[in-house]
């Protein structure tokens, strides 16, 4: 399910917003769901990204006609033009490096299959397979390529402990519900299940949380 | 656990109190006689990543009996989970072991000690309380006059400081967290008084 | 006696300490070198106690040289780990610091005295950064040039601030001439009240000039 079908169920005006303003809320979703989440999200394949960088472009060559203007009145608008900017910056550059920091902590791990490595960007990809082989070559230029070649694997499971770390997918999230729901989450001593109403607020287990935010049912806080 | 958390590695060089089931020629060297067979029988102190698995694998025989069995190691032995139920707060963990509950966790998993999981669980409980009371005292976050914490028996002064330094590395990292915690929320609370 | 790992544990409690310190303190060359060794020679050791066996070894009538071989072979794993948690912690570090700006140079720099010529270049052994770091360091910053220049209007490597507070009210409580800002001159005559960026006037408030509002 895509997040326009998600607002288009829950937002009947939603034609009626311009685009760039549906971007800005996409991309702040985005955000807050990536920050949240204790693993790597899908990365939005709608080319929001590539209209959002446009998008900064143009302020920015706007920005950049305004400037030395001296009418106060263009003034103001190159004051909102400039503090608009800013967000957009600063939402694009802290959802890149929340998600490079996941990546960099498990990159074995979303390297390991297919459906993993395709929450990635093209870009993210290049870099997390980059990073991982100079980390390789560092390893074996340090100490490692004098190892017998049995021990020579970065990936192995074997002493009992698995050398590929994974995120930790019971950790604890919080979610808000787009619809009435039925949520079912596990506890430590024991499991609950309840009829949630819409836009309440709880907090689960992002495992138990996960299909609900699949589903479209609810959205990451 | 995570292969390369520098906690975890650390937590599994505490030792364990073994014992050898049988005689074994080459590691003399673990009893400090490198010259001279181990022999049956000889208690060991091993660092955790190899006590766990000698206990686990079978050695082979019809029996099917392990290579070493293991003891409680004194972090764990009765005298401390005595003390435990007495009053959790009281107890300086790092004292017994700095990696208190990560070797507590291990030793759960060799073993099934249902008595002393339920003690551990009591004591993470109670002292996480203290622990998260005091990061909001530390460095003046905490409110002035009536709270809940006036339930507490343990000032900021000399028992407070007493209680902090026995922290073991886990509650030490809830400490950093709900310090953390409490002094970004109250920068947030002055942030929105200013509005 | 030392036991098999110890040697490795010492390069933990090292990067125990690594990670709570601002700085990178020196690689432990010689301990790298002393843990890996052990490895070979417990590789070794497995060799020499299979030898006689000719490639039949059945461990359930050879309990004691099983027992031996599974002890090798858990101190060789520890021993990896070690060294690599070792020097993935340094590597972390590293990293922030390309993520924050510094260069490879002045870190060399900090323990030779910052003397010219290239303190990497020589790697004369009083760099904190072992030869390969240095290598690591490099590459990781061009890995992470070429990332930023994928986004060079957003500045991957700026502020994780929100911007709050970006513009304010601030009055003028005497005269203080034009001032430059990013988007154009403004006159400050007294009384006037203006709507700025609040990084442009900061030290002219902190001065007395203006007053914040509201």
């Amino acid at each position: 399910m895509d997040i326009d079908d998600i607002l288009r169920e829950v937002d009947p005006t939603f034609h009626t917003i311009p685009q760039e303003k549906r971007d800005l809320q996409e991309l702040t979703r985005a955000w807050t769901a990536e920050r949240s989440a204790p693993e790597l999200l899908p990365w939005p394949t709608s080319g929001l990204f590539e209209r959002i960088n446009d998008s900064i472009k143009h302020q920015i060559e706007k920005v950049e006609e305004m400037t030395g203007d001296m009418d106060p009145k263009t003034n103001f608008a190159l004051i909102v033009i400039q503090t608009e900017l800013e967000r957009y910056r600063y939402l694009v550059r802290s959802y890149l490096r929340a998600r490079i920091a996941k990546i960099d902590r498990h990159t074995l791990h979303y390297l390991s299959t297919d459906d993993l490595r395709a929450r990635l960007s093209e870009m993210e990809l290049a870099y997390a397979t980059r990073h991982q082989a100079l980390l390789h070559n560092h390893y074996l230029s340090s100490f490692l390529s004098s190892f017998p070649a049995g021990l020579q694997n970065l990936n192995d499971a074997a002493g009992g402990i698995s050398m590929i770390e994974t995120p930790d997918l019971d950790a604890a999230v919080f979610i808000r519900l787009l619809k009435d729901t039925f949520v079912t989450a596990r506890g430590v001593d024991e499991d609950d299940a309840a009829n949630m109403r819409e836009s309440d607020i709880i907090i689960l287990r992002w495992s138990d949380a996960k299909p609900l935010v699949e589903a479209g049912s609810a959205e990451l806080v | 656990m995570s292969y390369y958390d520098i906690d975890s590695i650390l937590t599994q060089s505490e030792k364990i109190p073994c014992t050898f089931q049988l005689d074994i020629p080459d590691l003399g060297y673990l009893d400090n006689t490198p010259t001279q067979p181990l022999k049956a029988g000889t208690k060991v102190n091993l660092p955790l990543w190899l006590a766990e698995m000698l206990v686990i694998a079978n050695s082979g025989d019809a029996e099917g009996k392990s290579f070493v069995t293991f003891d409680l190691p004194p972090a764990l032995g009765n005298d401390v989970v005595q003390a435990l139920k007495a009053d959790p707060r009281a107890v300086p963990l790092r004292d017994q072991s700095p990696h208190f509950y990560g070797l507590g966790t291990h030793m759960m998993d060799l073993s099934e000690e249902q008595e002393m999981a339920a003690v551990l669980r009591k004591t993470f409980v109670t002292r996480a309380a203290e622990v998260a009371l005091h990061a909001r005292k530390v460095g003046g976050v905490g409110h002035r006059g009536k709270g809940p914490e006036e339930g507490s028996n343990l000032g900021i002064g000399g028992a407070g400081e007493e209680f902090l330094r026995g922290l073991d590395e886990w509650e030490r990292k809830l400490f950093r967290k709900a310090h953390d915690g409490a002094k970004s929320g109250k920068e947030w609370m002055e942030g929105v008084k200013k509005h | 006696m030392p036991m098999y790992g110890d040697l490795g544990n010492k390069l933990v409690q090292h990067a125990k300490r690594t990670q709570n310190l601002a700085h990178l303190p020196s690689y432990q060359t010689e301990l790298v070198r002393a843990v890996a060794r052990e490895v070979r020679d417990l590789d070794k050791d497995v060799a020499s106690l299979l030898e006689p066996f000719q490639g039949s070894f059945d461990p359930s009538a050879e309990q004691a040289t099983a027992c031996t071989l599974l002890v090798n072979h858990l101190s060789m794993r520890r021993n990896k780990r070690c060294l690599l948690a070792y020097h993935r912690t340094r590597t972390d570090k590293l990293e922030e610091l390309v993520w924050s700006g510094s260069d490879v140079l002045d870190l060399a720099g900090q323990q030779t005295g910052g003397g010219n010529g290239g303190p990497v270049a020589d790697s004369g052994g009083s760099s904190s950064l072992s030869p390969q770091e240095e290598d690591y360091f490099r590459q990781y910053g061009d890995l992470l040039a070429a990332y930023k220049g994928q986004w060079t209007d957003i500045d991957l490597t700026g502020s994780l601030e929100p911007p709050r507070d970006l513009f304010i009210d601030v009055r003028v409580l005497k005269d203080a001439g034009e001032i430059q800002t990013e988007y154009g001159a403004i006159n400050l005559t007294k009384n006037s009240q203006f709507y700025v960026r609040q990084g442009d006037v900061e030290r002219l408030i902190a001065q007395g000039y203006l007053q914040k509002l509201g």
